[in-house]
């Protein structure tokens, strides 16, 4: 009888062990917290979407301007113009929500099609689109995004679309590398030799079960990414402007104040933009390891 | 720390030479020595006297450039280049005897030269050119002609007379040799950056990171000032220029930080001295917005805004409610005229009279169209104070059922937005005033247009009238008058919400002495000042 052995690297390509059986607890750990942070951002957005908050975001209340948290009626103080932290602090993620998505969703459509025209078509194209994605990429983002901002006005959509474009090849050159490599493998001759219509070769076998997981990991980078970009811009000035709240924003009004042992109103958004950055970055490294199987159990 | 005894040996060697020059001394028996820094918050983009449009470097130039004629403490015009003149009987011809005893400050290598009515008349001519930008020029069109009678005498001749003349001719005088290009100064020009004047310190040197060090004038005419080095440090956040005063990095800081009053006050080593500027802060409204354009409406927003809460609770209280357009504290302020009273019910009936109603959303509409505004905002630089007026406005107005939505621009495209395209509702500014009192750009219809101060398009006939009345006349009298009436219409009017002008506070070491600061120039009299014990 023939013998048949597989070379141990291969097993967790092919074995049907479920992906979080085979995963490291690292990474595992990496993913739980990712969730959890992803699951209090859904959460705070939908609190904010709905009004479910101690106080409106945007009541002004002069008479107890920079109150220290555990205020009555103030857990987490007030700020500089005697608003609730804590109301801003879960209002502030509605500025990233659905701008951060349109930045994720432009950098994924636009690399994923970049990346597959120079991938699989290469030649001319692979050429033309390397030129672009050059090109993007040469130029310093912030100067681009403040340009773009002399120009129209300071709107968190406007900034999201440069960020995502931006970001665009990043996620091309990471979706043509997996073509590249996904090219040499025997299924896609023999799809081709079947007969089967591009349009499947590429949407089905290549990108939903082979690029799937860069695409997963790509967008929840793109989120981090979003935060920090209005961060920096806030802190410039630029970014989400008053009196809509942003952590960007309420960092920057409570820096002023930092220097003077009133801590609370930078520090509260400073913590959240920190474990929430984290959290999206363990999630995408998680992720990362665990679906491409990057690092064994 | 090497850097530290660089500077030191830089000090002793300037102490040896300072010696020599014994005979230059004011005889006022106060010690010479010391260097004083002081905090600027930002950096000056040019420093002669010309081209510069802003606080900071106007303070330098006052501290290297001297007037034909200047200014006392009591705000009494007093001579400096010019030691005597002759006003003609038709108050046209001004005639000015130079001392002949200047010399300007010696570049590198070079012998000092002396000042000459040649520079008076180069100064002029420069500054009137078409291809200078500066902002003088609109202040100077009076001027016909100037002439050389000889080295130490020049006459000008206006085109009309007009009161107080001769404080206008305290612009500041540059050399003939300094500007590389004899016939217009722009800001490209080596010498906007390394000016030479006739004042008391001259430029030594701007360092790397751009802290502007000026050393005492051996030779200024009026004697050698005390203080041996002046030197201005830029700093991008006024949190961290406070602390370095707490920590004693620097000796001054210039304009506090309302906020930060308190800490300094409480603290025996610094004195905070107040000094009043002639500004005032403002909501500017658009009548090319048919809503803005009845006057009720207006009247309505100014009684709809609690003024002394703002003060207060955003500026300690600091400064004084204005009533109307002229600078406060100025001879044209008619103190009888009292700021509206915060009164939102008044607020509402007026609203009511002009015919909105409430919408189903709570804010007022008047047939079908929302009360709803633009208010334009420049992200600046300290947009901290700015923000909170900004944002108690849009909440006292919502108060009253009006949707204020705030806008904020970067600072040009605000600019072209405001002055250019009048593509605004509501704007939030202030103006800084000299000591003229013309409010003439501000409201004369006659300045609507591009670029032009009237961006609001505030047009009325009795106002222009009585703005080129007052511009006429030369009876000081008459035109107190005039703009006493001025003032009572334009605060009935409200082309603006006028606010308050803010008390200034310097702050500075006690080790300081004699500090006697000018309004809005500051540094006028600042060779007088000395160092106890001369460190």
């Amino acid at each position: 009888m023939k013998s048949y052995s597989q070379q141990s690297g291969e097993i967790g390509e092919f074995s049907d062990l479920p992906f979080w059986k085979k995963a490291n607890s690292v990474d595992l750990a990496y993913v739980t917290y990712g969730l959890l942070v992803v699951t209090l951002v859904i959460a705070s957005y939908l609190l904010g979407a709905f009004k479910l908050l101690p106080h409106d975001p945007q009541d002004i209340d002069l008479e107890l301007m920079m109150a220290p948290p555990l205020t009555p009626k103030h857990v987490l103080g007030t700020d500089f113009m005697g608003r609730d932290m804590l109301s801003r602090l879960v209002v502030g993620i509605q500025a990233y929500f659905l701008p951060g998505l349109l930045a994720i969703f432009i950098a994924l459509f636009l690399g994923t099609i970049l990346g597959v025209l120079a991938g699989y078509r290469g030649g001319k194209f692979d050429t033309v689109i390397t030129y672009l994605t050059n090109l993007i990429d040469s130029f310093p983002r912030l100067v681009l995004i403040l340009l773009v901002i002399a120009a129209f006005k300071p709107d968190i959509y406007v900034i999201m679309l440069v960020v995502g474009i931006t970001n665009v090849p990043a996620v091309a050159s990471l979706v043509k590398g997996k073509i590249l490599f996904l090219k040499q493998k025997n299924f896609i001759e023999a799809d081709i030799a079947l007969g089967l219509p591009t349009g499947t070769i590429i949407l089905k076998h290549i990108l939903w079960h082979n690029c799937r997981s860069i695409l997963i990991i790509q967008a929840t980078l793109g989120m981090a990414e979003a935060i920090l970009m209005e961060t920096s811009l806030s802190y410039l000035g630029f970014g989400v402007q008053e009196p809509t709240p942003s952590w960007g924003n309420m960092v920057l009004a409570g820096s002023n104040y930092f220097m003077k042992g009133q801590f609370w109103p930078s520090t509260a958004p400073a913590l959240a933009i920190l474990f929430t950055i984290l959290g999206f970055h363990l999630l995408g490294d998680g992720l990362n390891n665990i679906l491409e199987g990057k690092r064994d159990k | 720390m090497k850097r530290i005894l660089v500077v030191l040996s830089v000090i002793a060697a300037l102490a040896a030479s300072f010696t020599a020059a014994e005979a230059a001394k004011k005889k006022d028996g106060k010690p010479d020595g010391g260097t004083l820094n002081y905090g600027e918050y930002g950096r000056p983009a040019t420093l002669d006297p010309v081209t510069s449009n802003e606080m900071i470097s106007l303070r330098i130039t006052e501290l290297i450039f001297n007037g034909l004629v200047g200014i006392n403490e009591k705000q009494e015009i007093v001579p400096e280049l010019a030691e005597k003149w002759e006003v003609s009987k038709d108050n046209r011809v001004y005639t000015f005897f130079l001392r002949k005893d200047v010399t300007w400050h010696a570049r590198e290598g070079e012998q000092p030269k002396p000042f000459t009515a040649d520079d008076v008349v180069f100064t002029y001519h420069i500054m009137m050119h078409p291809k200078t930008i500066t902002p003088l020029k609109v202040r100077y069109e009076f001027i016909s002609s100037v002439e050389k009678i000889d080295d130490s005498t020049v006459r000008f001749t206006l085109k009309r007379p007009i009161l107080n003349a001769l404080a206008k001719f305290s612009f500041k005088i540059i050399p003939k040799h300094g500007p590389a290009n004899s016939d217009y100064l722009t800001r490209d020009d080596p010498f906007v950056q390394h000016p030479v004047g006739t004042g008391p310190f001259m430029l030594k040197n701007v360092t790397p990171e751009r802290e502007i060090i000026l050393v005492a004038n051996d030779n200024y005419f009026k004697g050698r000032p005390h203080i041996n080095q002046f030197s201005a440090k830029p700093f991008a956040d006024q949190n961290i220029m406070t602390q370095a005063l707490m920590f004693n990095a620097i000796d001054m800081i210039v304009l506090v930080n309302p906020r930060d009053i308190p800490e300094i006050q409480g603290d025996k080593r610094f004195i905070l001295q107040p000094y009043n500027a002639l500004s005032y802060s403002f909501f500017g409204y658009n009548m090319k917005n048919p809503f803005l354009a009845d006057k009720r409406v207006r009247k309505a927003f100014t009684h709809a805004v609690n003024r002394q809460e703002m003060l207060d609770s955003f500026f300690n209280g600091q400064g004084t409610i204005i009533s109307g357009p002229f600078a406060p504290g100025s001879w044209a302020y008619n103190l009888d005229v009292q700021p509206l009273a915060f009164d939102p019910q008044k607020a509402s009936s007026l609203l009511a009279e002009a015919g909105f109603t409430k919408g189903a959303d709570g804010f007022l509409q008047k047939d079908g169209n929302k009360l709803e505004l633009t208010l334009k905002v420049p992200i600046e630089k300290e947009s901290e104070a700015i923000k909170r007026v900004v944002l108690a406005f849009k909440n006292y107005l919502k108060n009253v059922g009006v949707d204020v939505k705030v806008e904020f621009k970067e600072w040009q495209a605000w600019k072209e937005d405001v002055f250019l395209e009048h593509d605004f509702d509501i704007v939030f500014a202030s103006w800084v005033f000299d000591d003229s009192a013309d409010i003439s750009s501000l409201f004369h219809s006659g300045e609507i247009g591009p670029w032009k101060n009237n961006f609001g398009s505030y047009a009325n006939a009795e106002v222009d009238g009585l703005i080129n009345e007052s511009k006429l006349t030369l009876d000081h009298e008459k035109k107190r008058t005039i703009n006493r009436k001025l003032h009572a219409i334009l605060a009935e009017e409200n082309p603006y919400t006028f606010l308050w002008t803010l008390t200034n506070y310097t702050a500075y070491h006690k080790k300081i002495r004699r500090v006697a600061i000018h309004p809005y120039k500051f540094f006028t009299f600042a060779d007088e000042w000395f160092m106890e014990d001369g460190k």
